[in-house]
């Protein structure tokens, strides 16, 4: 325990009152994230349904009058809503609590005001039916300007964590000269830094585009234009949405399961690679658009592969660290390490099989970046089968794994019950399983993604999808399923707001390294940061570069992204809006 | 160091064999990447006429106007000899239909596809084969396929296009070789 210290006078500990403000404001961003998904998850087996043949929507005309409207809200409320406020929540607090600091709280609470404000706006312009754009927004489909403003605001929101976590950062480092960064806050940090890079894309296509355009300032648009500042952001931000579940992952599951973190630096190793490769590879979502030289989209597959990298080591390492815990359990031979798991804890439960989705969802991904592969498989069902199964499980069902110990750690109530939680993950796991087999299937039967195919007359659907009749049915089983899941869930979730008080508070479950220290939390208070390796390892001294790295990236992706830009700005197109739903 | 009461050799050993097979599988990792990177690159020069290629800009979305020079050829033209069993067609993509279809075709042709729209975004697949282009406003895109077999084939719109998009619907005929 060579490396803590002893709180000196200057290094007070926060007041009381500091930890309760801090607990109260991820409190807010839990449960306003949840509460989004909540409304997403909720519509989402309608589109399920649909694609078995059943069309819901006539029944449900006032609320939801269309297919796409639904398919908008459910996109836009999951993909950005949800995820966003659960990260830009977790990705301050874990990283406040590790480090023993107090967070810019008036920062966090304007992320948390902008993004709310942009989430307000965003639904009052889709449940209005003005902007059933999806939650891809290509222009020229026009929806109202409630909808991009709004859409802006979150994307600004989004990115103050990094200013936020810098200082934070900072002020430790200059307390500890010399010392690496314990590991959430620079896995946390990294994860912000990539976003702030990311998420350029999408702020100039709102900004310089979209908002000007709906506001009526002017009359036309370029759509490969905003379609690949789309992309620049959208590749990305599926990092976005997995690096934080990484961060529990490697900074928190090894604790829960009794265990340790096997490896530290290789943790740094993952997420600095996926700072470098995750920002330079977004048109790889554009295999199938002309405008641009086929030479970029070879460059953009071999890079596209080695993203593939950082999460192989994930696999490696968060495995073994799970074999460890399994080993200390009793678990025994090739695979009694795996079962001897603490199970019956729905946290751990939620967050291995989570994993477990995304080895399935990992290798879908290898087909989707290898280029002609694509061709087969690019906008059909295969596509959203794979996201449901990276940022619908890996991410989704690992964040509620983390509220499942959050909200008692937060509010100081008991979970309403363990059962209902491990019922839950285990119905989203299944059901998410089923869905995700049957999109995929039908997706190499051509079955295009996002169309209304349950509203074509009996004849022509038989027609044209037959012969995926067995896979679609799956992603109608699949969808009715998840609904159960959703629903015991958010019993659980908000039943645990109202619970009776616990008489002990629970701690965040920082988990510890191979050869780290136990905390680096300064404040003394609550337990109990982690980590680095008591010699530090010169991998991971190499990562603390991290204006390095960050520099390099961005000259990486200004490298991929000017190549492809250049057409489309020689050859500007003036296309008019429409807004036809 | 060790907080797991009696176990300090256990975490070592376990530790060292850890290092151990983590060089191991980074390699392993490293060369599987490679070779599908490899597989992938040899598909795209087996197979590569469906790799899509850019045949002519136009600042207005709706304005087709007539044959590029020596490239595309007329938007009302249909399909269009180049060549012995060679052939070119402009399709172009609209709310919400293809046109030209039902699109006759002969069986063993080399067609190559310049695909647009004058709208929004739509998606030019084939069902069945490995066309797929996204019809972008703006741009003309361009695919090459071989039809080998005779028969009829589906177009869907697999980008989405507003209200009717699941209606996009369009055919391709693949007359067969009248015999010899
Ligand atoms: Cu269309």
């Amino acid at each position: 325990m060579s490396i803590a210290l002893a709180p000196t006078g200057a290094l007070s500990r926060p007041a009381g009152d500091a930890l309760a403000a801090q607990r109260r404001t991820m409190l807010a961003f839990l449960v306003w994230g949840f509460s989004a998904l909540m409304i997403g998850a909720a519509i989402g087996p309608l589109q399920a349904l649909n694609y078995g043949g059943i069309n819901v929507y006539p029944a449900l005309a006032p609320v939801l009058q269309t297919y796409y409207q639904g398919l908008t809200i459910h996109g836009v409320l999951n993909a950005y809503i949800f995820t966003f406020f659960v990260t830009c929540g977790l990705l301050i607090y874990l990283p406040a609590r590790e480090l023993g600091l107090a967070p810019n709280m008036l920062l966090w609470r304007s992320c948390f005001g902008l993004m709310a404000a942009g989430t307000l706006m965003l639904l009052y312009a889709m449940f209005d039916n003005s902007s059933s754009v999806l939650w891809t927004f290509y222009p020229p489909l026009k929806g109202s300007p409630f909808f991009y403003f709004g859409m802006t605001l979150v994307v600004l929101g989004s990115l103050l964590p990094l200013p936020i976590l810098l200082d934070m950062r900072a002020r430790w480092k200059a307390r500890r000269p010399g010392e690496v960064t314990p590991l959430v806050t620079y896995m946390s940090t990294t994860t912000m830094l990539m976003w702030g890079l990311a998420g350029g894309g999408a702020a100039i296509e709102l900004i310089v585009q979209l908002d000007p355009w709906s506001a009526g300032l002017v009359d036309t648009i370029d759509p490969i234009v905003g379609r690949t500042l789309f992309w620049w952001t959208g590749h990305p931000i599926v990092y976005f949405w997995l690096m934080p579940a990484y961060v529990s992952w490697y900074g928190l599951l090894s604790k829960q399961c009794g265990g340790k973190l096997v490896s530290d630096p290789m943790a740094r190793l993952t997420f600095a690679l996926l700072l470098v490769f995750s920002l330079p590879v977004g048109s790889h979502h554009q295999f199938t658009d002309p405008g641009f030289s086929p030479v970029w989209r070879g460059i953009l597959t071999a890079l596209t592969l080695s993203v593939a990298l950082p999460s192989l080591i994930t696999a490696f390492t968060i495995g073994l660290s799970l074999e460890y815990s399994g080993r200390l359990a009793g678990g025994r031979g090739v695979l009694g390490w795996f079962t001897a798991l603490p199970w019956r804890n729905p946290s751990v439960a939620a967050q291995v099989l989570a994993m477990v989705t995304f080895i399935f969802g990992g290798a879908g991904g290898i087909v989707n970046g290898s280029w002609e592969l694509n061709n087969i498989v690019h906008n059909t069902t295969w596509i959203p089968g794979h996201f449901h199964i990276t940022v619908g499980t890996a991410s989704a069902l690992t964040f509620m794994g983390v509220a499942f110990w959050m909200m008692p750690h937060l509010t100081g109530r008991k979970l309403l019950s363990r059962r209902l939680a491990l019922v839950a993950a285990w119905l989203w796991f299944g059901g998410m399983s089923v869905f995700a087999l049957g999109m995929h299937w039908a997706g190499l039967h051509g079955v295009p993604r996002r169309a209304w195919v349950s509203f074509l007359p009996q004849t022509v659907y038989d027609r044209f999808y037959g012969d995926a009749h067995f896979p679609l049915t799956m992603v109608a089983v699949g969808g009715i399923v998840l609904w159960l899941a959703t629903f015991c869930f958010y019993v659980v979730f908000l039943g645990s707001l109202f619970t009776r008080r616990l008489s002990t508070p629970v701690p965040i479950p920082f988990a510890q390294a191979f050869g780290g220290a136990e905390s680096y939390s300064l404040d003394g208070g609550e337990p109990i940061g982690i980590v680095a390796h008591r010699h530090l390892s010169p991998l991971a001294k190499a990562l603390e570069q991290l204006g390095l790295i960050t520099a390099f990236t961005a000259v990486a992706t200004a490298a991929a992204y000017v190549p492809i830009f250049w057409p489309f700005v020689n050859n500007i197109t003036r296309a008019q809006g429409w807004s036809v739903w | 160091m060790s907080d797991i009461a009696g176990r300090p050799g256990f975490e070592d050993a376990f530790h060292k064999a850890a290092e151990r097979h983590e060089r191991a599988w980074v390699f392993v990792t490293l060369v599987m990447l490679m070779g599908i990177l490899a597989c992938t690159m040899y598909f795209v020069v087996y197979d590569y006429g469906v790799v899509v290629r850019t045949a002519a800009y136009r600042s207005d979305p709706t304005a087709l106007g007539g044959p590029a020079p020596g490239v595309v050829p007329a938007a009302d033209a249909g399909l269009v000899k180049t060549g012995p069993n060679a052939y070119a067609v402009h399709m172009v993509a609209h709310m919400w239909g293809w046109t030209p279809s039902p699109l006759h075709i002969p069986e063993g042709a080399t067609v190559t596809f310049y695909v647009t729209s004058i709208d929004v975004l739509h998606g030019f697949e084939v069902k069945g084969t490995t066309i797929n282009v996204t019809a972008v406003p703006g741009i003309t895109g361009e695919v090459t396929y071989m039809f080998k077999h005779a028969g009829t084939l589906d177009i869907i719109c697999n980008e989405y296009c507003g209200i009717e998009h699941q209606a996009m619907l369009g055919r391709i005929i693949v007359d067969p070789k009248p015999p010899a």
